[in-house]
């Protein structure tokens, strides 16, 4: 494997460029939350199942983070390595590595 | 897995034995017919508008998918255990078999009027063939989306906990009062992390159950309300 200075820091960039999908996610959270509480308001006697809803919504929705979170963590773990694999067994006779001092 | 369910078998076992435990029922026994009361309105609610047996047929598959979700999430949140479903074979081995057996329910109890699922009542005649033919495409991706919600959400959170926590724990160690002071941010980030991880497990379980529920529901009654017995009047039997 190789390991160099270089990778690391292109892991780390392609880390916190995959954090900022988050924001999406924690849109999504705050609107089916704000949306419960609205219909709470419209109708407090339904209010357990409207809970449940809610919860229910919350689950479905944080997806998109969870995912995000999978992806950050491939990007930190795996993708970078398959990809000099594939590299190197293209051009197997290149000369040209990632080192730097 | 093998000690989850070694401690889900000796807890109902406990709960039943002596002919089906007291009239009062202590703690344990209240745990039990607490899921049991739980998966049974939600089976009721959920693949409803025919006659009993066929919700009491599907009653037991889904109450120990339930169960097994609900144990084995609960089981990663002890400290050094082992979290089954944060694999992702795990899920998307237990979905397909899910999967392809409430395709073949479908099929069974409804022959090729299956394929009227993804065809509504108002659609024009034409548009028809296109609209089935791309139906199955979203009917077979909802299978693998159950399946990558429950290893995302697990696998996510035990990641960002384990993440924080390495965090606080060097923040702890560095030998320096202004790092101790500050550890404490993120010490009740990973509190709080932890705790929205316990909800997490035990919603995961829910919405997994729930989802199976309304493919199944969709499955057998075909886009019917559960106030009209369309299919059922017209074979003549209650299935």
């Amino acid at each position: 494997m190789i390991y160099s200075v270089m990778l690391e820091g292109a892991k780390s960039m392609g880390a916190g460029a995959a954090t900022i999908a988050s924001a999406g996610a924690a849109i999504g959270i705050g609107n089916v939350f704000s949306s419960s509480i609205h219909s709470v308001a419209r109708n407090p006697s339904l209010a357990k199942q409207l809970f449940g809803y809610a919860i229910l919504s919350f689950a479905l929705t944080k997806l998109s983070h969870c995912v995000c979170v999978c992806v950050c963590v491939c990007v930190c773990v795996c993708v970078i390595y398959i990809y000099i694999y594939i590299y190197k067994t293209k051009y197997p006779n290149e000369l040209k590595t990632l080192k730097f001092p | 897995m093998l000690l989850t369910l070694s401690l889900v078998l000796l807890l109902l076992h406990f709960v039943t034995k002596k002919g089906g435990g007291n009239s009062v029922p202590n703690v344990w026994q209240s745990l039990v017919e607490l899921i049991y009361d739980f998966m049974l309105n939600l089976v009721n609610e959920q693949i409803g508008g025919l006659s009993g047996n066929v919700k009491q047929k599907f009653f037991p598959c889904i109450l120990v998918t339930f169960t097994f979700l609900l144990f084995r999430n609960l089981q990663g949140m002890i400290p050094y255990s082992f979290t089954v479903t944060s694999h992702f074979l795990i899920t998307l081995g237990l979905l397909f078999s899910i999967f392809i057996g409430i395709t073949i329910v479908g099929f069974q109890r409804n022959g090729l009027h299956f394929l009227s699922f993804s065809l509504p009542t108002t659609v024009p005649l034409p548009l028809a063939p296109f609209l089935v033919l791309l139906e199955l495409i979203p009917h077979c991706f909802r299978a693998l989306r159950s399946g990558i919600r429950l290893f995302a959400n697990m696998m996510a959170g035990h990641s960002s906990v384990k993440i924080l926590s390495g965090f606080t724990w060097t923040m702890l160690c560095m030998n320096d009062l202004l790092y101790f002071i500050g550890d404490l941010g993120p010490l009740f980030i990973v509190l709080a992390l932890t705790g929205l991880e316990l909800g997490v497990a035990i919603l995961q379980a829910y919405v997994f159950t729930i989802l199976i529920c309304i493919y199944l529901n969709d499955a057998i009654n075909l886009h019917q309300n559960s106030f009209l017995f369309i299919i059922e009047r017209k074979r003549g039997i209650y299935a």
